[in-house]
């Protein structure tokens, strides 16, 4: 328990005092955070809602590939990621191997089932006379759309709240494809397993500290954006 | 205006929805009749255009609607569920939404709101929302916000279900000063005949997916002469004998179970006694019942009687027969 105290102590400290590797840790994860969360979300709502409400061949199997999506390890994304940015792999020509852009797409890759999926669970909880009403008013496909995502609105901000868990404490790929270069693509996640393997535990806590803070200050900022949005039906 | 042709409609593989032909007139008045299940609630959502028919065709002022129709066709045509749901947001919120769909300026829009609102008395409601109401008023929110749109077509599932009777009352009398107001279309489901009697120039029953043969008939529109109690009104070549205060134009109907059917004249209590022929015996209730349809002085009357008794009768089509029900089983409308 020693450890854990002095851990503490330790990690007051850093965040107290402005340590400015801390800060540009965390910086950067929320960087990647937020851009990862923002196109997965962009691209997995519009495609739950669409699976949750269109009627097409295959769209079972679109369901399935999703759903199983879900429980892909972070590891074997990064693997194939890894696979396509290296310099003889498909999209080696970007570049982007050992830079935030590779996290932020293995991120993405790993939080778009989430999004669709939760998503498409949100849209098919809707009580389907609301599309129908909208439909009848005269509403086009994007009224509709948005008249129908206003009633899942709760359960589409807990879909952004996944996404977002998901993307911030996301280890594997980012280790892969970040490499966890100092300065340049170390996250919180990666540093904190770096620094714990070096038996740093202090800085590695506060890492960890830093971490938590992140996701209850997201967290508390989509609840306030969900209030303004009116709490009443 | 509306026009289903050859349709046949699915789900799950079961067809719910089998019809030949069935039209809207325009600036007509449908009523669509039949028990639950009938598949009134499937036939007006393919005449909203929210659902494209698995078979058959459907037409709008003669021309093929595509199977996923255009937004500027639906809004042409407009549906009322029969639960019908409300936006969040409040009552005038819920009411402007469709105006906004067809961007129509605040001015217009405040002023078609003022005029639904004021018809169907729903002043008080505007600041509320959907959990502040009764289902009675989501209703005529529901009704309310259609007429708002002033579309060529309103399709009308159930519309005062959840009205009490000053409600629906209030209802019926909104859309009729609509509908002086300006022509448009309007078909109504309902599984009361009360309402199909009252509203529609043209009823028709639905009977498992398909428009029955025997329709909720024994309807006449007459003149009443003025004066209480016991008087006759001409239909045909019999007059019925009818018990009301009412007088001018009205609508006389006889329920088909409230006819008695014998081969000659009994003596009984019924004023209403004819002899005539039977014209037809349809099979209902999967055999337990039978429709008589019959030839009286010109007039067609229906009555349903068991199967048993049209077996003790021995009623046959041409064969002789006898109508009777009583002055006070005419429903004057």
């Amino acid at each position: 328990m020693d450890f854990l105290a002095e851990g503490l102590r330790r990690a007051w400290g850093l965040l107290i005092a402005g340590d400015s590797e801390v800060y540009g840790i965390a910086l950067l994860t929320l960087k990647v955070a937020v851009v990862a969360t923002a196109i997965s979300c962009a691209a997995g709502l519009p495609l739950g809602y669409f699976l949750a409400t269109r009627r097409f061949w295959g769209r079972r199997a679109a369901l399935t590939v999703v759903n199983t999506a879900l429980a892909f390890p972070t590891v074997v994304v990064g693997l194939l990621l890894y696979g396509l940015l290296s310099r003889r792999g498909l999209l080696g020509g970007l570049g982007w191997l050992y830079t935030w852009q590779a996290i932020v797409v293995g991120d993405v890759l790993l939080a778009l089932p989430i999004a669709a999926a939760l998503s498409a669970a949100a849209i098919q909880g809707v009580d389907a006379r609301i599309r129908r009403t909208a439909e009848t008013l005269g509403a086009g496909s994007w009224r509709t759309a948005w008249t129908v995502a206003r009633e899942a609105r709760f359960a589409l901000a807990a879909v952004i709240t996944a996404a977002f868990g998901q993307v911030v404490a996301e280890i594997g790929a980012a280790m892969i494809v970040g490499g966890n270069i100092r300065g340049s693509t170390r996250t919180l996640t990666t540093a904190v397993a770096l620094y714990t393997a070096q038996g740093d535990f202090g800085l590695a806590l506060a890492l960890g500290l830093v971490l938590l803070i992140l996701a209850l200050v997201v967290n508390i900022a989509l609840q306030v954006l969900q209030g303004r949005g009116g709490g009443h039906a | 205006m509306l026009e289903l042709r050859g349709v046949r409609h699915r789900y799950e593989g079961r067809v719910v929805l089998d019809l030949a032909q069935f039209s809207i007139p325009r600036s007509g008045t449908v009523a669509v009749v039949g028990h639950n299940g009938a598949g009134k609630s499937t036939l007006l959502r393919l005449l909203a255009l929210l659902e494209a028919p698995t078979e058959g065709q459907v037409l709008f002022n003669g021309t093929a609607v595509p199977r996923r129709a255009p937004a500027s066709l639906r809004r042409r045509v407009t549906l009322v569920e029969q639960r019908p749901v409300l936006f969040r947001g409040t009552v005038r919120e819920n009411l402007e939404y469709g105006l906004r769909v067809r961007d129509v300026g605040r001015t217009a829009a405040n002023g078609i709101i003022g005029d639904v609102v004021e018809r169907l008395g729903l002043q008080a409601l505007l600041p509320r929302r959907r959990h502040e109401l009764s289902d009675g008023e989501v209703q005529r929110v529901a009704v309310a916000r259609a007429l708002a749109l002033r579309t060529d077509v309103l399709l009308l599932d159930e519309p005062a279900s959840s009205a009490d009777r000053a409600a629906a009352g209030a209802l019926y009398r909104a859309l009729a000063a609509e509908r002086a107001a300006r022509p448009f279309s309007v078909c109504i489901a309902s599984h009361q005949l009360e309402d199909a009697y009252r509203w529609a120039d043209d009823i028709r029953a639905l009977a498992d997916g398909r428009l029955s043969p025997v329709t909720p008939e024994n309807l006449f529109r007459v003149e009443l002469a003025p004066g209480d109690g016991v008087k006759a009104a001409r239909v045909g070549n019999i007059d019925l004998v009818v018990m009301t205060d009412r007088a001018g134009p009205v609508v006389l109907a006889v329920s088909p179970t409230d006819i008695f059917v014998s081969k000659e004249p009994l003596p009984s209590s019924a004023r209403n006694v004819f002899k005539g022929r039977v014209t037809g015996l349809a099979i209902e209730h999967r055999g337990a019942g039978v429709h008589v349809r019959a030839d009286i002085g010109g007039v067609e009357l229906v009555a349903a009687v068991t199967a048993e008794a049209a077996r003790d009768l021995a009623l046959t089509p041409g064969g002789a027969v006898v109508f009777s029900f009583k002055a006070t089983a005419v429903q004057v409308f």
